[in-house]
């Protein structure tokens, strides 16, 4: 009896045994999983730091390309206005008539504020007409305005090698600022749709500021005459949704126009 | 038995095992979709390997540079089996790692602390 239970109990101490083998490794197993868990985890934290950082350089540099980017087309459509000794307010008068034209148009937000800072830069070619042209007083005989029309061309020439989105959108601006709806503007006397949203908004803004400003060969107009000449020209010279638009929100242009009044 | 070699990809390391010198290399990055399947032959090799075909010295050339947790888990496995050969045959097991990658750095010392038989030389480059 007695030589039978120790058997039993030589079995359950050999059980005792296995169990304490199988246990230990289960306890190796797990430490060892927790340490590749907490090594993964440091890892991944300073990964997602350095992610982090990096993203907010890209950031960084991003805002930058832009904020050059602005200037630049800033910068060159000042000069533009320079050149032709337009008043200093026209093409931040110009940039934001095209924004708001272009947002109640539908288009994107983002691309109205691209608009914005591309249309200053529809007169850009007017760096390169003779100054004896660009700056006479008084009306252009033919061979005078066939020079001076040709900034739009010039102005597209200058741009159009670019493949920045911004200055792509001003080559299209400077090129068909001073095409008409009706087919009869220039360089191309495109006609309708053919013409760029681009060039069909700014065409508006810059003929709007430059009617109400005086310039050397002319006097300012007054508003009741311009908002005639839009009412005549709706369809003509001008997109008639864009008149349209124009007439039912006169009140945001007249008050940019208030607000970035010239001073001299 | 027969050499394998596997070429390295963009998730996985450049895998050279030589029976002939004795000289298993893995090198570049871990992170392979199916770690396991990945490994599986490296592993059946080993085992062969070890299974009579062993050279005197065998020497296992780590040098990964970036690896995922699953990695992490297999090379466990892989020092386990090392660690089983290691009466018999003589192992030698260097961790290769950049000075600056301080990630692989730690799971050098954690094989270390791990399989106190083994030996198992970091070396910094």
């Amino acid at each position: 009896m007695s030589i039978n239970k120790n058997k039993l109990i030589d079995e359950i101490e050999t059980l005792k045994e296995e169990f304490a083998k199988t246990t230990d490794k289960l306890v190796k197993d797990v430490k060892r999983q927790d340490k590749i868990m907490a090594r993964s985890d440091k890892r991944q934290r300073q990964e997602y730091d350095e992610l982090q950082k990096k993203f907010l350089e890209v950031e960084a540099l991003q805002k930058e390309i832009e904020d050059t980017q602005k200037e630049v087309v800033f910068t060159m459509g000042a000069i533009g206005e320079s050149r032709s000794k337009e008043t200093g307010n026209h093409v931040k008068r110009v940039a934001e008539y095209s924004k708001i034209l272009a947002l109640y148009y539908g288009l994107p937000a983002k691309e109205a504020e691209m608009l914005k800072q591309a249309s200053p830069m529809h007169d850009i070619g007017k760096v390169a007409i003779p100054d004896a042209v660009l700056n006479k007083p008084g009306r252009f005989n033919e061979e005078e305005r066939r020079i001076m029309d040709t900034h739009a061309q010039l102005g597209y020439d200058m741009l159009k090698m670019s493949n920045r989105p911004l200055l792509k959108m001003a080559a299209t601006v400077a090129y068909e600022h001073h095409e008409k709806y009706n087919g009869t503007g220039y360089p191309n006397q495109l006609k309708g749709e053919e013409i760029h949203i681009y060039g069909r908004i700014t065409a508006l803004a810059d003929v709007f500021d430059a009617l109400g400003s005086d310039r050397c060969y002319k006097e300012a107009w007054d508003d009741e005459r311009i908002f005639n000449m839009f009412k005549e020209e709706r369809g003509k010279h001008f997109d008639p949704k864009l008149i349209d638009i124009f007439f039912e929100n006169l009140d945001e242009f007249l008050k940019i126009r208030e607000s970035l009044k010239d001073t001299f | 038995m027969t050499n394998l070699n596997i070429e390295e990809t963009k998730y996985t390391p450049k895998i050279n095992l030589d029976f002939e010198k004795g000289i298993v290399s893995i090198a570049g990055k871990s992170y392979p979709e199916n770690t396991f399947e990945f490994y599986e032959p490296v592993m059946k090799w080993l085992e062969e390997y070890f299974d009579g075909n062993a050279q005197e010295t065998t020497t296992i050339n780590f040098e990964i540079i970036y690896f995922n947790s699953s990695s992490s888990k297999l090379f466990f496995d892989l020092f386990d089996l090392l660690e089983e050969n290691n009466e018999k045959n003589t192992i030698i097991i260097n961790w290769i790692y950049d000075e600056e990658n301080e990630s692989a750095l730690e799971a050098g010392e954690d094989f270390q602390e791990d399989f106190e038989t083994l030996t198992i030389n970091l070396i910094s480059k």
